[in-house]
C-alpha cells in the first residue's frame, strides 16, 4: 500500500544502464513484456512458404541469459506489426543462436519473410513447458510430425542427435501433403543413412520422384515395432492429427504419460495471463505447450 | 482482523482524510445506475448503491494501456516509465474485493509478476463496505459474499455506525487521525449479527444453490444445453467488459502517423469474441458460440478452481444485467437445477 504521494511507475528495463551493469537475467526480469533486439544471421528457404530464420541477440548479456529446452517457444516482435509466438526449432546445444521455422501465413509472417540477413527483430522468452528431455534419456523415442509440426519437434530431434548415445532406438515419422513440402529432408535422410534414426517420410500426394511412403502419418504404424515399456512418444502436427496418432501409440502399448504432444494455440503474452491460449482450464503457454496424453485427456477441448 | 466502531457521522472526515493524500474513487449515481468514478466530495458518494455497471477492475487493469514505446526504424524499445496515481477505491463490495484478490493470483504470480498491474495495485487502497444483495446477486453461492483479505478497511453498516475491520497500518493511521474509533460493545456485536442475518435472508431465492458445480461442469460438458446457451450469444463481449474478474487482453502495436514511432499496448479482450482463439493460418479453436460461451463459463466456475482453488465468478450479477441474450452463470445454475428434476417426478 502506498506510503507517500510519489509512486514509482512501471519502467521497461533500460538497455543502456548507468552505474552498476545489470546481468541479462536482471534485465529480462525487470520487465517481462520487453522484447530484446536480435539480428537475423541466416535465412534458409525450406519450401515455397516456409523459411528457417536464425537469430542472435545483439546484447551479449541477453544472449548469455537465454537458455531454452526443446519444445519451448519465443515471442517474436516486429515493431509496428506486432508480436507472435513461434516455437524454437534449434537444439539448446546450438548456444547463442535461435532458429525459428516460420510459415508465411498472414501479415506478420509475410513481413518477416521479406526481411534480410542483418535485419533486427525483437525476441522475448523462452516460454513454456518443454519436452521431458532428461526423463526421455535411456529410452526409445517415437517422434511423429505432421506438416509444420516438425518445427518444434526439430528442436527435440536435434537435441537427441547431439546426445545420441543417451537414447535407444529413435524413430521419426514425418507426414507432409506433398514432396515439395517436406522440410529438413536432406538432414534427416543423412541421419537415416548413418543409421542414427529410423525415418519414415509420408506424403498425401506423391510425385514421380517420391520414394517414401504414401498415405496418412499413421500408416507406418502398420509395420512399426515398438517396445512400449521403454518408449516415449512425441507428437506435433495439425489439430486433427493428434487423436489418430496417439491412438496408434496407445495400440502399441505406450503408456498415457509417455506420449507427449506439443499443442498450437495463440500464446499472446506467454506468461499465463492474456487468456488467448487457454485450453480448458490450462494455459498452453505455461502449463504447455507440451502436454502428455493423460494431461490432455483431462483438459476439456484439448483434442 | 482488528476491528473498531465509528459513527456514521464520522465518514465524511474519513473520506476527506483520504482525499488529502489520494485520488478517491467511489460509487456515484450515473444515469439510472451507479458507477465507480473519481469523487471530489463525500456528498457525491452513494454508500448504499446496489451494484455498479462496471467494476473497479479498470483501476488496476485499464481497458487500454501502454506497455512501452518503440522506434520501428531503429528497432529500439525506448526507455519508458509510466507514472501511477495513488488511489483509494472507497465503498467496494465483498464480491469486488474477492475479484481483485483473484486478479492478484493471475498478475502477481511468483513466476511472471506483471509490473504494470503490480504498480497500480500497490498504489491502490481498498475500502470495502457492506451491502444488501440485489436481484442478480449470488456471491453467497460462489463463496464470494465475504471479503476475508484484500482490503485496507472494511465498513460494516450496523445502523448509524460502522464496524470497521482494519487491514493495513496505513489505513489504521488514517482512520485514527480522522475519526475516533472505539472498541466494539456487546450491543455493536449484536447489531452486526442482526445485519449479517438480514443480508443472508435477502438473497434472491430464485437463484438455485447447486453443490459441486465444478464437477457438474465437467460431467455435463457435452450437454446440448451449451448449444442452446451459446447459440444465443451475440458476441458483443459486454459480459467480460462488466465482469470484475475477466482479465484477458490483447497485445498490439499502434503506430504514430510518422510511421516510425509507435506504442505496444494491451487492451481488454474477451474469450466470447469470435476471433479470440484463432491461430496463424486461420484455424479457430472456438469457432462457434457454443464453444466460446461454454469456455467462459468453464473458466469462471471450473477452470480457475482447478488452478487456484476458488471460483473466478464472484456472483456480482453484472453480466446478468449486461447480457442482452440472457446468458449468465445463473442460467448455468438453473440448468443444473432442472437437470434430472424431470425424472424425479
Amino acid at each position: 500500500m502506498p506510503t507517500s504521494q510519489t509512486v514509482p511507475g512501471v519502467a521497461v528495463a533500460p538497455l543502456r544502464d548507468e552505474g552498476a551493469p545489470l546481468t541479462g537475467a536482471e534485465l529480462v526480469r525487470a520487465n517481462p513484456y520487453r522484447p530484446w533486439p536480435a539480428r537475423i544471421t541466416s535465412i534458409t528457404d525450406l519450401t515455397a512458404t516456409e523459411k528457417l530464420f536464425e537469430f542472435r541477440f545483439v546484447d551479449e548479456r541477453i544472449r548469455e541469459a537465454f537458455r531454452h529446452e526443446p519444445g519451448q517457444f519465443v515471442e517474436l516482435s516486429l515493431f509496428g506489426v506486432g508480436e507472435a509466438p513461434i516455437s524454437i526449432s534449434s537444439s539448446p546445444s546450438k548456444s547463442g543462436f535461435i532458429e525459428l521455422c516460420v510459415r508465411r501465413a498472414g501479415t506478420f509472417t509475410e513481413r518477416l519473410h521479406q526481411m534480410q540477413c542483418g535485419d533486427i527483430v525483437g525476441i522475448r522468452g523462452p516460454y513454456g513447458r518443454p519436452f521431458p528431455f532428461d526423463d526421455m534419456r535411456g529410452h526409445d523415442i517415437l517422434l511423429v510430425a505432421g506438416g509444420l509440426g516438425i518445427a518444434p519437434l526439430r528442436s527435440l530431434i536435434n537435441n537427441i542427435h547431439d546426445e545420441r548415445s543417451d537414447f535407444g532406438k529413435v524413430t521419426i515419422i514425418y507426414g507432409s501433403k506433398s514432396p515439395a513440402e517436406v522440410m529438413f529432408r536432406s538432414q534427416f535422410e543423412m541421419w537415416r543413412h548413418r543409421k542414427d534414426f529410423d525415418l519414415y517420410l509420408t506424403v498425401d500426394n506423391p510425385d514421380d520422384t517420391w520414394d517414401g511412403e504414401v498415405g496418412l502419418v499413421t500408416k507406418p504404424f502398420e509395420h512399426l515395432e515398438v517396445d512400449p515399456g521403454r518408449t516415449f512418444g512425441a507428437v506435433c502436427g495439425p489439430p486433427v492429427m493428434y487423436r489418430f496418432v496417439v491412438e496408434e501409440m496407445r495400440k502399441k502399448g505406450i503408456s498415457y504419460d509417455h506420449i507427449y504432444m506439443s499443442f498450437e494455440r495463440h500464446m499472446k503474452c506467454g506468461m499465463g495471463k492474456c487468456g488467448h491460449c487457454q485450453i480448458g482450464h490450462q494455459y498452453c503457454c505455461i502449463d504447455g505447450p507440451v502436454f502428455n496424453y493423460w494431461e490432455a485427456k483431462n483438459i476439456q477441448g484439448s483434442m | 482482523m482488528l476491528y473498531r466502531v465509528i459513527d456514521a457521522a464520522e465518514l465524511p472526515a474519513l473520506v476527506d482524510a483520504f482525499m488529502e493524500r489520494y485520488e478517491v474513487i467511489a460509487p456515484v449515481r450515473s444515469g439510472r445506475s451507479f458507477a465507480f468514478e473519481a469523487v471530489g466530495s463525500f456528498d457525491d458518494i452513494v454508500l448504499d448503491y446496489p451494484t455498479t455497471i462496471t467494476s473497479p477492475k479498470k483501476y488496476v487493469l485499464p481497458p487500454r494501456e501502454t506497455l512501452f514505446e518503440f522506434d520501428a526504424a531503429a528497432n529500439e524499445v525506448a526507455d519508458f516509465v509510466e507514472e501511477v496515481t495513488p488511489r483509494v477505491i472507497f465503498g467496494v463490495h465483498a464480491c469486488d474485493i474477492n475479484a481483485l484478490n483473484s486478479l492478484d493470483l493471475v498478475f502477481r504470480d511468483a513466476r511472471y509478476p506483471d509490473p504494470y498491474y503490480a504498480a497500480r495495485r500497490d498504489a491502490t487502497m481498498v475500502v470495502g463496505i457492506s451491502c444488501t444483495p440485489s436481484e442478480g446477486c449470488f456471491c453467497h453461492l460462489v463463496d464470494a459474499d465475504e471479503a476475508r483479505t484484500g482490503y485496507d478497511l472494511f465498513l460494516q453498516d450496523i445502523g448509524g455506525r460502522y464496524l470497521v475491520s482494519i487491514g493495513s497500518v496505513e489505513a489504521a493511521n488514517i482512520l485514527e487521525g480522522a475519526c475516533n474509533p472505539r472498541e466494539a460493545t456487546d450491543e455493536d456485536r449484536i447489531a452486526f449479527r442482526h445485519a449479517t442475518r438480514r443480508r443472508q435472508a435477502s438473497f434472491n431465492p430464485d437463484i438455485p444453490n447447486i453443490q459441486e458445480v465444478p464437477m457438474l461442469m465437467d460431467a455435463f460438458h457435452s450437454d446440448p444445453f451449451w448449444e442452446e446457451l451459446g447459440g444465443r450469444c451475440l458476441s458483443c463481449t459486454a459480459c467480460s467488459s462488466v465482469c470484475p474478474t475477466c482479465y484477458c487482453f490483447d497485445i498490439r502495436d499502434t503506430m504514430d502517423p510518422d510511421g516510425v514511432h509507435g506504442l505496444r499496448e494491451r487492451t481488454w479482450d474477451a474469450c466470447t469474441s469470435p476471433q479470440f482463439a484463432v491461430v496463424a493460418g486461420g484455424h479457430n479453436f472456438r469457432a462457434d458460440g457454443r464453444n466460446r460461451v461454454r469456455h467462459r463459463m468453464y473458466h469462471k466456475l471450473n477452470g480457475f478452481m482447478a488452478a487456484h482453488d476458488r471460483n473466478l465468478c464472484v456472483g456480482c450479477g453484472r453480466c446478468v444485467y449486461a447480457c442482452k441474450a440472457g446468458i449468465s452463470p445463473i442460467e448455468v445454475l438453473r440448468f443444473f437445477e432442472r437437470k434430472g428434476a424431470d425424472d424425479a417426478d
